[in-house]
């Protein structure tokens, strides 16, 4: 990348994000719980919300970790955070109420290896890739179970693994027609992963400023939201579904709308249908 | 790019200990599966793992990749980046191997079938490359890191216009970007393929139900997986190149060595994690 | 005899299908400016060339294909299991996700020149809004066109692998062979059309792209009528070819030597695009001859 990347600072203290991003997601994670408790599916969007919080939290994590200059650019560190999340994910939800809990831990564990390997065996030698890589697979697990829970109702692997096919009117629960054997994990999974490094992304660049960018991840977590919601609809019912998508695009308008808002503010100008300027001498 | 802390080039040096501490992992790793699910499928599956990651890993080795320079004429190589392009003949590679385990039982046939499909995907690309370059850009291959080709003997230096570093796709590199096809292409193939039999042989017993209803949660389950595993793999392996190579002649080639121990263990971890979901 | 033959129509359909996605990947990719093309976009202000190109930074093309064909595969899968038809499906999926992706498009835009105000490049609405809808459009035919195929693929061939995940694999493929095929044609003979031709760009004019044209002030619908000639063309035969050589192998000689049949044809295929690509490099050396003369004599 021939792009110049200096330090940038201001904002938040990571730290605040980290603990706030965390405490969020697990949280709303387990509202969904609700519904298998209540015997309903009206909860299932606290997962989309668990997965907008998450992603918050993962675009500060890619900021600090991009920021040492990692040689290959930004969405590989979002494709290796989603590829070691799916795993402890999917292995977290065989413990029922206690799959956010293990997902966080396990995410940590293999998050912490794959951070020591990349960073001393590799030789990267980045001050924060092991804490980097720890917080990112963390977020992955929990924004894939955040999905899971928005699109199934709950983050347990019965409800991922079990569907519905209607067949001359009736309805038979079917294994083919469910999240995971639909493979709509395989859908998720790229929206989080490019969702978790656009922010950071977008906002490249020597007038980089944290607000922009954070806004800028709600904006993204709210759209990927709208079409998990869409694609909730096959497999949940429909209002549980619809309440969803409602929910999403309030929340991806309001986001939008603010993120131009802010882009407005930080530009050097703002203009329509004019020639390029000319650059002042001393620029 | 200006770096901000005073970090010592990622070079070719090798952090012995840290190596040995990777490969203590990676045993007590090995170790540990076999004490939890004994001598048997499970455990030949994650041997599976393990030698498909080491596969991928040093598959993306051979991949020639310029990075932004390449799409300006700059420097030798495809202009996209390491790690996605070499997912994109890997997964290629493993859409051919997941078609040929439908049909056939042997190992051998299915694993290699994958790699001809990456090696398939690469070849093309790469001869497009060419193509492009000559026909589009009137410009001809020539590598910057070396005198003359390893392969042909073609002088490279007086190929190389003025104030570049090369351009095109040597045929060195065009090989090396088949070759890189082939073993990523094996390697995913690998992974899924043992991933799928620890599945169909376990799923059945742990959701109660046919063997022929749950195949399609073990072909999801099996794929995700080989495509998130390939995705740390291949990654670890771009970070091992730091971002741009030229080939199998390119010095940083020399480096393979760490992305091997890394990637074995990657995905060993990844591997077992994966496995216990049904073993345990 | 009747399966191979439906199968062998099914795989040039999938093939033609591949060819229209692969160059309308690389034209919409183009009029965005993204991958690593997008590298000189960003760094022109820098270097103090103000232009009005649309700058698309959303990640590279493989993963961003990856996801929008995933992402209309994983709809279209939806729609058809709430029993909507297959086409109609697949029809609503590629709209959804050619929002998602115009949407991105715009905070990559927004978000990339905002951030370049230190330089003084400013943000041109008008670009913004006559672009994205371009770029939305091209990604629209890609998607369909993939999204079609990888239904063809399960439904039809037969493949194990649901809707979703061969639309994953199929998107980052697409996005990598789109994208190492026509980058170069895009960042070097237009971005810097003003740089000799038949050379590459010397790494003292990085950022000195074209800004001022043949039809004013230059933007990215020039970039994209430029690379549709040969650019978009070359990717979508590459990605056709791959997409119609794997299924052809396959379809044709899987059951010939228990799946040997298919792996010699592979390599007997592997073999004959590296002599083609041996002829094109000794055929560019011969004709456009050195650079300056040989350091010694040599062959």
């Amino acid at each position: 990348m021939t792009v110049k990347v200096e330090k940038i600072e201001g904002g938040m203290p990571h730290s605040t994000i980290m603990i706030a991003g965390l405490i969020a997601a697990v949280v709303l994670l387990y509202l969904t719980y609700a519904n298998v408790l209540v015997g309903t599916e009206y909860f299932a969007f606290f997962g989309g919300l668990a997965t907008v919080a998450a992603l918050v939290w993962g675009s500060d994590t890619i900021k600090m970790l991009c920021s040492y200059g990692i040689g290959t650019g930004v969405p590989s560190a979002g494709m290796i955070a989603f590829g070691s999340g799916v795993i402890a994910m999917l292995f977290a939800t065989k413990y029922g109420i206690a799959a956010p809990i293990v997902a966080v831990v396990l995410a940590a564990v293999i998050g912490a290896i794959i951070g020591y390997l990349a960073n001393n065996v590799v030789n990267m030698r980045i001050p924060v890739m092991i804490q980097s890589l720890v917080e990112m697979a963390i977020i992955g697990a929990v924004v894939l179970m955040g999905y899971a829970a928005m699109m199934t109702g709950s983050f347990e692997l019965t409800s991922l693994t079990t569907g519905n096919v209607s067949i001359l009117g009736l309805s038979l629960p079917s294994y083919q027609a469910s999240f995971l054997g639909g493979a709509l994990i395989a859908a998720v999974f790229m929206l989080g992963a490019i969702a978790i490094q656009h922010p950071f992304n977008a906002c490249l660049g020597p007038s980089w400023t944290q607000d922009r960018m954070l806004m800028l991840a709600a904006e993204c977590g709210f759209l990927s939201m709208i079409v998990a919601a869409v694609m909730s609809m096959a497999l949940i019912s429909m209002s549980a579904a619809l309440i969803s998508l409602f929910v999403a695009v309030i929340g991806w308008y309001y986001t939008y709308t603010k993120y131009i808002e802010l882009a407005h503010r930080d530009a050097a100008a703002w203009l329509d249908t004019k020639p390029i300027p000319e650059l002042v001498e001393g620029q | 790019m200006t770096a901000v802390a005073a970090k010592p080039a990622a070079g070719a040096a090798v952090d012995m200990p840290a190596m040995i501490i990777g490969i203590i992992i990676l045993l007590v790793i090995i170790a540990a599966t076999y004490f939890i699910v004994g001598p048997g499928l499970a455990f030949m599956a994650l041997i599976g793992v393990i030698v498909g990651g080491i596969l991928i890993g040093f598959g993306v080795h051979f991949v020639p990749v310029g990075g932004a320079p390449a799409a300006m004429g700059q420097a030798p190589g495809i202009a996209t980046g390491v790690a996605m392009l070499a997912a994109g003949a890997g997964l290629a590679g493993l859409f051919g191997g997941a078609w040929a385990a439908q049909t056939t039982d042997n190992l051998l046939v299915i694993v290699i079938t994958g790699a001809i499909g990456g090696g398939l995907m690469m070849a093309i690309t790469c001869m497009f490359v060419t193509f492009i370059y000559v026909y589009g850009m009137g410009i001809p291959n020539a590598s910057g890191k070396v005198a003359k080709d390893p392969i042909t003997g073609d002088t490279q230096t007086e190929f190389k216009s003025q104030g570049t570093e090369g351009h095109g796709l040597p045929f060195v590199s065009y090989v090396g970007g088949v070759i890189g096809g082939l073993f990523g292409g094996a390697g995913g193939t690998l992974i899924y393929l043992m991933l799928l039999d620890v599945y169909k042989d376990e799923l059945p017993a742990m959701m109660n139900a046919l063997p022929a209803q749950i195949l399609p949660i073990a072909i999801s389950l099996a794929g995700i997986f080989a495509i998130g595993m390939f995705l740390v793999n291949a990654v670890l392996a771009a970070y091992n190149i730091t971002g741009t190579i030229e080939g199998p002649h390119d010095p940083k080639f020399k480096r393979f060595p760490r992305a091997i121990v890394a990637c074995a263990t990657a995905s060993a971890l990844c591997g077992m994690v994966a496995i216990m979901i049904v073993a345990v | 005899m009747v399966s191979i033959v439906f199968g062998i129509g099914i795989t040039a359909l999938a093939g033609a299908l591949a060819a229209i996605a692969g160059a309308a990947e690389n034209t919409e990719s183009d009029i965005g400016s993204q991958g690593d093309p997008n590298s000189q976009v960003q760094l022109a202000p820098q270097m103090g060339y103000l232009h009005r190109i649309f700058n698309k930074a959303i990640a590279g093309e493989p993963p961003a294909w990856g996801l929008w064909i995933a992402l209309g595969a994983g709809l279209a899968w939806a729609f058809m299991a709430m029993q909507i038809n297959p086409i109609l499906a697949i029809v609503l999926g590629a709209a959804l996700a050619t929002f998602v992706q115009g949407v991105y498009a715009t905070t990559a835009y927004l978000g990339r020149t905002a951030s370049l105000a230190k330089f003084g490049q400013p943000v041109f609405i008008d670009v913004l809004k006559s672009m994205t809808t371009v770029t939305m459009a091209h990604a629209f035919i890609a998607i369909f066109a993939t999204v079609t195929v990888c239904h063809l693929m399960n439904a039809a061939l037969g493949h194990p692998f649901p809707l979703p995940l061969l639309g994953l694999v199929w998107g980052i493929a697409l996005g990598a062979a789109g994208s190492a095929t026509g980058n170069p044609f895009y960042g070097k003979e237009r971005q810097y059309q003003n740089q000799k031709y038949g050379a590459g760009v010397p790494i003292a004019a990085s950022g000195n792209i074209v800004r001022y044209a043949e039809a004013g002030e230059r933007n990215s619908l020039d970039n994209g009528w430029f690379s549709a000639r040969l650019g978009g063309p070359a990717s979508g035969v590459c990605f056709g070819l791959i997409v119609f050589l794997e299924l052809w192998r396959t379809v044709l000689f899987e059951q010939i030597g228990a799946g040997w049949g298919a792996i010699i044809i592979g390599i007997l295929i592997i073999l004959v695009f590296t002599v083609i690509d041996r002829y094109i490099e000794v055929w560019a050396r011969k004709n456009y001859g050195p650079y300056a003369k040989p350091e010694e004599a040599s062959s």
